[in-house]
């Protein structure tokens, strides 16, 4: 990224009235900094009373125009003549601390579904007839309305690129005024969108505003929090704690805490023939998002009795990891991350000589598998590291699962065969939300129930006039 | 007597000449290698670990081809060199950010050894003047929390330094005096007071404090520890440092932070009572501990003053294992460690879990 050293990136989108009262500049890896609003209390309350101004012109509007202009303003983040995509998989890189080649594999996966057949599918999909946001409809009988929050104040952290625009997007697909604060990692993305927003609708884009500032300001976020009706949260359990204490008790909080995602390739995927094809997803599912995302696999359960064995399973994701290294190059991690790794390659080469377990993966590849016989899914992983543990019986994986119910999410599977619906329900009352395709897990369709709703079911308020 | 004991005794014997006394790189160089044969044989997985490496007493020539042990391992193994004795103590890191399954221990074959190590480096850090002065401990006393080796280590120095021992905070982290009140009389009394604690027993002190009621005789000192989880998500230690200062009113520059972990058992300190306030951010090693900042990808060791995760060679370890690979991330200049300047309670990239904050879920 040598071409970008010193390129200081405008983090940030607001709207026209709202006017910067100064800048700092905020270093990211790489040599590319970010270039942030000098954020006040006050300056926030000027962003949030001038979003409030939209609310009424933004719910007089139909539901269908405003989805398709975020639809087309999406498109251009998959057209490769555009200029949004150009510089979104130019400053990814550098930003988000994702290779070229990752970056363009996650602007790709994230994009698929910020188009306009796709997000006016989303809309039906989550709220059957979406002119319920418009005004009241019948539905089964029952005359109801959809009512989106009059501001909505998002705040994300992490550094998964896509958050941020999905955020803007559920949102404003329910017609809310979004401040949104992204995460470090994840500035680009919003601020390009903003501005395509900005080009093709000055009036929905005067209800955005983007602003980074570094999470913990307390008065800031008070600030921020003050006025909204709903407060999103993407953090960590800290972070929802911190700002559950912020958020008026008149505001509705919808925390996106902390997740874990595991994997279970069942005897089923375990033959010579399939056992490359399964490792080969593992591999994918866990290079995605550098084990940053929920949905990334922390730890693979192999079950035992195949014709591949969880050790030799362990080596084939070695292998795929290895093959992936040069079509999804890792960018270099953090010292703090690249520490995590240090520690568990060393851990894991002590064990290994302890005779409990194996590892793969030399002292400087970008990558690590760890076969751990005693690896529960509490052990979960930085950067691209995966534990690998062998379980005797795949159906008896929500029961292992179940101390870290509270903080499961995605379950990626494969080699099932039928155990899978009674697998899933079981996973589901273990508090897993997500059952999946080993091979689908790392991009969840736009309707996905995260966390256990639909991202759009948690931001409407509904409405019903009762028939007496 | 044992080999460890004798190796143990001769370096107890050196550690009380003190952080200050000569060491030669030769003499550090004799004693490391000393310790790694010892430590090949006595302490079975790390042996296999190193032969595996083939890195065999015969074939090492440096203490820093010596393997190390990732800090993290001491959660997952014994990793005793005692050479048969019985542990006189297990250490065990803090059990509020780890499970219960996943707390390191240490064992501690010779305690004496693990006293000597601490004494010199907190004398010449926090009491430099000489002399004993009244201590009061935020941390909890040895009998309270047996398991804790921070605990132990106040409780050696208050036995040497201490004129008198105020144990304020008990085990489970409740105060046990008045502790206004016991402010208030070491007011009247008017002699130097040294208040040691955790980042987090300050912060609570802070907080339950009345305006004026922590202010402390001229010539008192401060010795504050690690301990960052729950200290608040942006909260810096300079900032943390600054709110110690206006409540008690000991200056910066007689506040020393100590840098220290269970799996090490000697200590760092920032020397600023006596070299003043330009030192503030520099931990300061005592002889018999060399430390180093390797690069992330290769392991190789850095330059100095670039950033590396740190590695520490504590001959205070002759016990278990004294090479030992740290999570920790920061440079060193001229043997002095700068550990990563950032706030407390950093947020973690990604929306999934780090291990620890998941492990102290589930417990």
């Amino acid at each position: 990224m040598s071409g970008l050293e010193g390129f200081a990136l405008e983090g940030f989108a607001l709207p026209s009235d709202v006017s910067v009262d100064g800048t700092v500049t905020i270093a990211t890896g790489e040599g590319v900094a970010i270039v942030a609003p000098r954020v006040t209390p006050a300056w926030i309350e000027s962003i949030v009373r001038s979003l409030a101004a939209t609310t009424t012109p933004l719910r007089a509007r139909p539901a269908g125009a405003i989805v398709d202009v975020l639809g087309r303003t999406g498109e251009r983040f998959l057209d490769d003549g555009d200029d949004l995509r150009r510089e979104a998989l130019d400053l990814l890189p550098p930003s988000a601390g994702v290779s070229r080649e990752m970056a363009r594999v996650i602007l790709d996966g994230m994009a698929a579904d910020w188009t306009v057949p796709r997000l006016r599918h989303w809309l039906e999909a989550e709220l059957t007839d979406p002119r319920c946001l418009d005004g009241l409809i019948d539905v089964g009988g029952r005359r109801v309305m959809a009512v989106g929050p009059a501001l909505c104040v998002q705040v994300v952290s992490g550094s998964v690129p896509g958050v941020g625009v999905n955020a803007l997007l559920r949102s404003l697909a329910v017609k809310a005024p979004t401040l949104l604060k992204p995460g470090f990692g994840d500035v680009v993305l919003p601020v390009l969108f903003a501005r395509g927003l900005r080009e093709a609708d000055a009036e929905l884009a005067d209800a955005v505003a983007v602003v980074y500032w570094p999470g913990g300001s307390v008065d800031v976020e008070r600030a921020a929090l003050s006025g909204a009706e709903t407060v999103v949260v993407y953090g960590s359990d800290d972070t929802v704690t911190a700002l559950r204490a912020l958020t008026p008790a008149t505001a509705r909080l919808v925390a996106y805490r902390h997740r874990i995602g595991v994997a279970v390739v069942g005897r089923g995927a375990l033959t010579d023939a399939r056992a490359p094809t399964a490792a080969g997803e593992v591999a994918r599912a866990v290079a995605i998002f550098e084990q940053r995302g929920c949905v990334c696999p922390h730890v693979v359960f192999a079950e035992e009795g195949g014709k591949v064995d969880p050790p030799a399973f362990a080596r084939l994701v070695a292998e795929a990891l290895e093959a992936l290294a040069e079509e999804l190059p890792a960018a270099a991690l953090p010292i703090d991350e690249a520490s995590a790794v240090q520690q568990l390659r060393a851990n894991a080469e002590l064990m290994a000589t302890a005779a409990v377990g194996s590892w793969h993966g030399g002292s400087e590849a970008a990558w690590t598998v760890v076969y751990d016989p005693e690896a529960r899914a509490t052990t979960a992983t930085v950067g691209r590291a995966v534990r690998v543990a062998p379980i005797e019986d795949a159906s008896s994986l929500a029961q292992e699962l179940s101390p870290i119910g509270a903080h499961l999410q995605t379950v990626g599977v494969t080699g099932l065969g039928q155990r899978v619906t009674a697998m899933t329900e079981a996973l589901g009352r273990t508090g897993a939300s997500r059952v999946v395709p080993l091979h689908a897990v790392s991009f969840p369709p736009p309707w996905w129930m995260h966390d256990g709703r639909g991202g759009l079911q948690e931001l409407v308020r509904w409405v019903e006039l009762e028939e007496g | 007597m044992s080999r460890f004991d004798a190796m143990a005794e001769a370096l107890e014997f050196r550690f009380r000449d003190g952080p200050t006394a000569p060491w030669s790189d030769a003499e550090f160089e004799r004693r490391a290698l000393d310790a790694f044969g010892h430590q090949f044989e006595a302490c079975a997985p790390y042996g296999a670990f190193c032969a595996r490496r083939g890195a065999t007493p015969a074939e090492v020539a440096t203490w820093e081809e010596v393997p190390a042990v990732p800090a993290t391992a001491f959660k997952h193994l014994d990793l005793d060199s005692g050479g048969g004795r019985a542990p006189e103590a297990i250490f065990r890191t803090s059990g509020t950010t780890h499970g219960t399954t996943a707390r390191g221990r240490h064992h501690v074959p010779r305690l004496e050894l693990y006293r000597a190590a601490c004494l010199g480096p907190f004398g010449a850090a926090v009491v430099p003047d000489g002399g004993r002065l009244p201590f009061v401990s935020l941390i909890p006393a040895p009998p309270a929390a047996p398991d804790s080796s921070l605990s132990f280590m106040v409780g050696a120095v208050a036995d040497r330094f201490a004129s008198e021992t105020h144990w304020v905070v008990d085990a489970e982290g409740r105060w046990t005096d008045d502790v206004e009140d016991l402010f208030a009389a070491r007011r009247a009394a008017g002699e130097p007071v040294a208040l040691l604690g955790t980042a987090l027993a300050f912060v609570h002190l802070l907080e339950r404090a009345g305006p004026g009621s922590l202010a402390l005789p001229e010539g008192s000192r401060v010795m504050e520890t690690g301990g960052f989880k729950g200290v608040g998500r942006s909260t810096t230690r300079e900032e943390l440092h600054g709110r110690i200062a206006m409540a008690t009113g000991i200056a910066p520059a007689r506040i020393v932070n100590e840098y220290g972990m269970t799996e090490l058992l000697s200590q760092l300190y920032e020397p600023v009572l006596t070299e003043g306030l330009a030192v503030k951010g520099w931990h300061a090693a005592p002889p018999w501990l060399r430390v180093r900042a390797l690069d992330p990808s290769t392991l190789r060791g850095l330059p100095d003053g670039q950033e590396g995760i740190l590695s520490f060679f504590d001959l205070a370890n002759l016990g278990s294992i004294c090479h030992v690979m740290t999570e920790d991330v920061g440079s060193v200049r001229e043997g002095r460690v700068r550990l990563r300047g950032r706030t407390l309670g950093a947020e973690p990239r990604g929306c999934s879990r780090a291990m620890d904050e998941l492990m102290g879920t589930v417990s």
